[in-house]
C-alpha cells in the first residue's frame, strides 16, 4: 500500500506542478537559410476547398516541390468550415500570440488583430508577386484590406458573383401560347396561367406560377430574401441596403418596399406562388422544381444546370426546358435580377512571421502558387494522376476514376485550390463542363447558364458585407413582422405598415439604419 | 389470492376497484399524452434514420421519404462514410479522447470529491469555496487557451479532455454521494487501521459503483461530443475527432452543394449528414442501456443527501 500511496502522491505533485512549466519551451529562432537542406518553416492556416473530404495527405508531391524549389517547409492546418469557428480559432491564437505565419481571416477579425499589432503591413509586398498580383489583387481587393492607408492582407476573389437568375419554363410558355414576361403585369399573367391553365397538360391542378423559399442574411439579403429579388428588383428594393442617394439606408424605409409587399401579398392571396414558399427549405424548393411544381423561379447557375442537379428534372421532364430571362420591369421602370456584393478570401501575415524574417519567403510561396506549376498543382493536382488536359487545354477528370480531382481520393489533393483560383476561364470551364443529358439528350452547361445570368441587369451593392448587422431582436422583429404581413396574420394596410416601421425604429432599427448610412457615407459608397 | 393482493385489507381483497368515468377519462388523457410524447421522440429519430437510407435518385418530400419501403432503401451513405479514411480516423480519435478523458476525469474527480466529503478536513469550507468559485465565474476561453498553449498541449489529444478533466458540477454530485455513505463504516475502517486511501478504495468506492458509472457517463458524453476544445486546440487534421468531421460535413457539404465534385458523391448529401449523425450517436446509444441501471440511483442519491 505504501508503494501505491507514493505513486499517487508523486502523480498528484506532478499534476499540481504542471502550471510551473507554463512558460513552455523557447521557440526556435528563425535562422534557417531557406534552402532545401535548411528550409524555412511556414505555418499556413488555410480555408480548405472541401473540409469534409479531409486533409491533404502527407505524401503530397507539393511538399517536396515547395521544399526543393523554394526552400520552404510548409506546415498546413485546415481551418474549420464554419466562418464563426474560424474566427474563434484565429482570435484565440491571436490572444495567445500564437498566430501562424500566414492565415486566412475575415475582415472584422483582421481589423481587431491589426489594432493589436499582430498582423503585418504588406503594402510593399505586391511588387514582389507580379503574376499573383495581376491575377488576384486589383484596387478593389487592396481596398478591402486597407486600414488607415496601409494594406494588411492579401484579398483574393471569393465566390463567383451574379451567378443566379430568373428562370421560366419555356415548354409551359409554348404549351399555353405565352411570351416571356417583361413587366410585372405580364409576370402576373404568366403566373396565373401557369397556376390555373394546366401548363403541363396532365389534367391535374398541381402547378403554380412562381416558386421560392426564404433565403436571407443580415448583410445583403434582407427578408423575404434573394429568391424574391426579381420581383423586388421591379420595385427597386432588391437587397437589404440602398446605395443610391437620397434614399441611402435600409430599403425597408422606401415607399416602394410597401408596394412590393402589396404585390407579393396579392400573389400569395391569388395562390399563384407556391403556398409552401414560406416553409420550404432549400432542398424542398429544389425537389419541387425538379418535380414540375412551378414554372418560374430564381436559382443559382450550377444548382440549376450542373449535371447531377439537372439529371432528376431531365428524367422527369425530358421535354421540359428552363429559359433564363432578364429582369422584369416594374411600374416605375425599375428592373433588376438582384443585388451583388464582392467577397474576398483574405490571407494575412502575422507580425511574428515578419519579425522572424519570413515575409520574403511567404511572398515567394504565394507567387509560386500563382505560377503555372503551383496553379495547376494546387487547383487540380498532378497531371496524369489527378487530371488530364483536354484538347482545349482544360483540366478534366478523364478516365482517372477515384484519383481524379473530382474523385473521392483525388479531391483531397486540391484542398488548397481556393488559394490559387480566381474564377478564370480555365477554372470555370473545368468546373462546369458541357455535358449531354442522359434522358433527353440535350446539351447543357452550367458555365453557359452562368454567363447568361451574369449578363442580366444587376444592382451593385458592393460593400454590403462590411455594413453593420442588427441585433438578434431587431432581426427577429424585422423578419417576423414581414412574414406576418405575407401570411395574413397581420393585415397589410398603410396604417399597419406605418405602425410596424414605428415599432421597428423604437426597438433599434433606426440606430441600425443610422449606423449603416454613416458608414456608407464615410466609405464613399453612396451613389449620387 | 395473488401475491399482489396480500397487502390489502381483508375487505378489499378479491374486490375489483371500480373506476369512475372521471378515472377512465383521466387514463385516456394520460395515455394520449404519453403517445404524443412517444411520437415526438420517435418522429425525428425515424426521420433521421430513413433520411440516412435515402437513395440518390429519390425525389420527394421528407414525409414521402419517411414512408419509403425498406426494400428501396440505400446503404450508400453508410458505405461512403465507412469507406472514407477521414471518418474512420475521426472515429478512432474520438475513442481515444473518450477513453483517455473518462479515465483521467474519474481518476481526478474521485479523490477530489472524497476529500471534500470528509467532514473533519481542515478548512473544508474554504476549499469547497475555492472549488465552486471557478464554476460560477468561468475563467474564459483566452486564459484557458494560454494555459494549454504554455504547457505544450496544443495539437495533442489530451488538450481536448485535460482542461475539463474535473467538472465542478460532477465533483459536487459525487461528493454528496460520498457524504451519504454512513460515517460509521468509514470510522470502523479507520479504527481497523485503514489509511484514508484505503478507506476510499476499499470501503467508499465499492459502495459507489452507481455514482462512478453515472459520472463516468456524464464525462463520456461530454468528451464524445466535445467540438469546441478540439477545434481550438488541435491544428493537425489527422487528430480531429468525430464532432469536427461531423460539423465539416454538415457545413462544408452545404457550401459545396452546387458543385459536381463532392466528398461523398455516391449518396445524397442529406443522407450523408443523417448517417454521420446517426453513426456518431451509436456508441452512446449502446452505452446507455448498460449504465442505465446505475443512473437513477446515482443521481438521485446525490441530490437528496447533503
Amino acid at each position: 500500500m505504501k508503494k501505491y500511496q507514493r505513486a499517487i502522491a508523486l502523480l498528484m505533485i506532478a499534476l499540481v506542478a504542471l502550471p510551473v512549466f507554463a512558460g513552455g519551451g523557447k521557440e526556435a529562432a528563425a535562422t534557417a537559410a531557406g534552402t532545401p537542406d535548411d528550409p524555412v518553416t511556414i505555418d499556413l492556416w488555410f480555408g480548405a476547398s472541401m473540409t469534409e473530404a479531409g486533409m491533404i495527405p502527407e505524401d503530397w508531391v507539393g511538399y517536396d516541390i515547395i521544399r526543393n524549389e523554394l526552400g520552404i517547409d510548409l506546415k498546413l492546418t485546415m481551418l474549420p468550415s464554419s466562418e464563426s469557428d474560424q474566427d474563434v480559432k484565429v482570435q484565440a491564437a491571436g490572444a495567445g500570440n500564437a498566430l501562424p505565419d500566414l492565415f486566412q481571416v475575415r475582415r472584422p477579425v483582421l481589423v481587431n488583430l491589426v489594432n493589436q499589432g499582430l498582423v503585418a503591413d504588406v503594402t510593399d509586398c505586391f511588387d514582389k508577386m507580379p503574376v499573383r498580383t495581376a491575377q488576384q489583387y486589383d484596387e478593389a481587393s487592396k481596398q478591402n484590406t486597407t486600414i488607415d492607408g496601409r494594406i494588411y492582407g492579401f484579398a483574393s476573389p471569393g465566390m463567383i458573383v451574379r451567378n443566379e437568375g430568373l428562370l421560366v419554363r419555356k415548354d409551359w410558355l409554348d404549351n399555353l401560347g405565352l411570351e416571356v414576361p417583361t413587366t410585372t403585369e405580364e409576370f402576373l399573367e404568366v403566373a396565373r396561367a401557369f397556376t390555373f391553365d394546366d401548363p403541363d397538360g396532365n389534367g391535374i391542378d398541381d402547378t403554380y406560377g412562381y416558386g421560392a423559399f426564404v433565403e436571407t442574411d443580415a448583410n445583403l439579403k434582407g427578408y423575404p430574401g434573394s429568391r424574391l429579388w426579381p420581383i423586388m428588383g421591379a420595385f427597386g428594393v432588391e437587397g437589404l441596403w440602398c446605395f443610391d442617394a437620397p434614399n441611402q439606408g435600409l430599403n425597408i424605409y422606401k415607399p416602394e418596399f410597401y408596394d412590393f409587399m402589396v404585390f407579393l401579398k396579392e400573389m400569395c392571396d391569388e395562390g399563384i406562388i407556391d403556398p409552401n414558399w414560406l416553409s420550404y427549405k432549400k432542398d424542398d424548393f429544389r425537389a419541387a422544381w425538379k418535380q414540375g411544381r412551378f414554372g418560374m423561379m430564381y436559382e443559382q447557375n450550377a444548382a440549376y444546370a450542373a449535371e447531377a442537379n439537372y439529371a432528376p428534372f431531365d428524367k422527369n421532364f425530358p421535354d421540359g426546358e428552363w429559359q433564363i430571362i432578364d429582369a422584369i420591369t416594374g411600374p416605375e421602370g425599375h428592373a433588376a435580377i438582384g443585388a451583388y456584393d464582392m467577397n474576398y478570401r483574405i490571407y494575412a501575415v502575422s507580425q511574428k512571421a515578419v519579425d522572424a524574417g519570413k515575409l520574403d519567403k511567404i511572398c515567394e510561396l504565394l507567387e509560386w502558387m500563382s505560377g503555372d506549376e503551383g496553379y495547376y498543382l494546387l487547383g487540380w493536382g498532378q497531371e496524369g494522376v489527378n487530371y488530364v488536359l483536354d484538347e482545349n487545354g482544360i483540366p478534366v477528370a478523364g478516365d482517372l476514376g477515384d484519383n481524379a480531382f473530382t474523385g473521392s481520393k483525388g479531391q483531397v489533393y486540391t484542398q488548397l485550390r481556393n488559394m490559387v483560383f480566381y474564377n478564370s476561364d480555365v477554372e470555370l470551364t473545368s468546373r462546369y463542363p458541357t455535358y449531354t443529358c442522359a434522358v433527353s439528350g440535350k446539351e447543357m452547361s452550367a458555365l453557359k447558364a452562368l454567363r447568361e445570368m451574369q449578363g442580366m441587369k444587376w444592382t451593385n451593392a458592393i460593400g454590403s458585407s462590411t455594413l453593420p448587422t442588427p441585433s438578434a431582436d431587431v432581426q427577429r422583429f424585422y423578419d417576423q413582422s414581414l412574414a406576418e404581413f405575407l401570411s395574413g396574420a397581420k393585415e397589410l394596410t398603410p396604417e399597419n405598415w406605418a405602425a410596424f416601421i414605428d415599432q421597428f425604429n423604437k426597438i433599434g432599427g433606426k440606430v441600425w439604419n443610422d449606423e449603416g448610412v454613416a458608414q456608407l457615407e464615410a466609405e464613399g459608397l453612396v451613389r449620387q | 389470492m395473488s401475491r399482489k393482493q396480500q397487502h390489502l385489507k381483508p375487505q378489499m381483497q378479491n374486490r375489483k376497484v371500480k373506476l369512475t368515468a372521471a378515472d377512465h377519462a383521466f387514463n385516456v388523457i394520460v395515455n394520449i399524452f404519453m403517445v404524443v410524447i412517444l411520437i415526438a421522440i420517435i418522429l425525428p429519430l425515424w426521420s433521421t434514420i430513413t433520411l440516412s437510407f435515402r437513395p440518390v435518385d429519390f425525389l420527394g418530400s421528407n414525409l414521402d421519404g419517411m414512408f419509403l419501403p425498406p426494400w428501396k432503401w440505400s446503404t450508400a451513405a453508410y458505405e461512403s462514410l465507412l469507406g472514407n479514411d477521414g471518418f474512420l480516423m475521426a472515429f478512432i480519435n474520438s475513442f481515444k479522447i473518450l477513453i483517455g478523458g473518462v479515465v483521467c476525469a474519474l481518476f481526478l474527480t474521485i479523490p477530489m470529491a472524497y476529500v471534500l466529503s470528509v467532514q473533519s478536513l481542515p478548512g473544508r469550507k474554504i476549499i469547497n469555496m475555492i472549488v465552486i468559485i471557478p464554476y460560477v465565474f468561468n475563467v474564459g476561453m483566452i486564459p484557458a487557451y494560454l494555459l494549454v498553449k504554455d504547457i505544450g498541449l496544443i495539437n495533442h489529444l489530451p488538450a481536448v479532455f485535460l482542461p475539463g478533466a474535473i467538472s465542478t458540477y460532477n465533483c459536487i454530485i459525487m461528493r454528496q454521494f460520498f457524504v451519504g455513505i454512513p460515517n460509521e463504516l468509514k470510522e470502523s475502517a479507520r479504527i481497523d487501521g485503514c489509511t484514508e486511501l484505503q478507506v476510499l478504495f476499499r470501503i467508499v468506492l465499492p459502495l459507489s459503483k452507481a455514482i462512478v458509472m453515472t459520472i463516468g457517463l456524464y464525462y463520456g458524453v461530454s468528451f464524445w461530443n466535445d467540438f469546441f476544445n478540439a477545434m481550438l486546440y488541435l491544428n493537425d487534421s489527422y487528430l480531429n475527432p468525430l464532432p469536427i468531421l461531423l460539423r465539416n460535413i454538415l457545413i462544408g457539404s452545404g457550401m459545396n452543394e452546387n458543385l459536381d465534385v463532392a466528398a461523398f458523391a455516391n449518396a445524397p448529401i442529406n443522407a450523408i449528414k443523417a448517417a454521420s449523425v446517426f453513426m456518431s450517436a451509436i456508441p452512446m446509444v449502446i452505452a446507455y442501456p448498460f449504465i442505465q441501471k446505475y443512473f437513477t440511483k446515482g443521481t438521485l442519491l446525490g441530490s437528496v443527501k447533503g
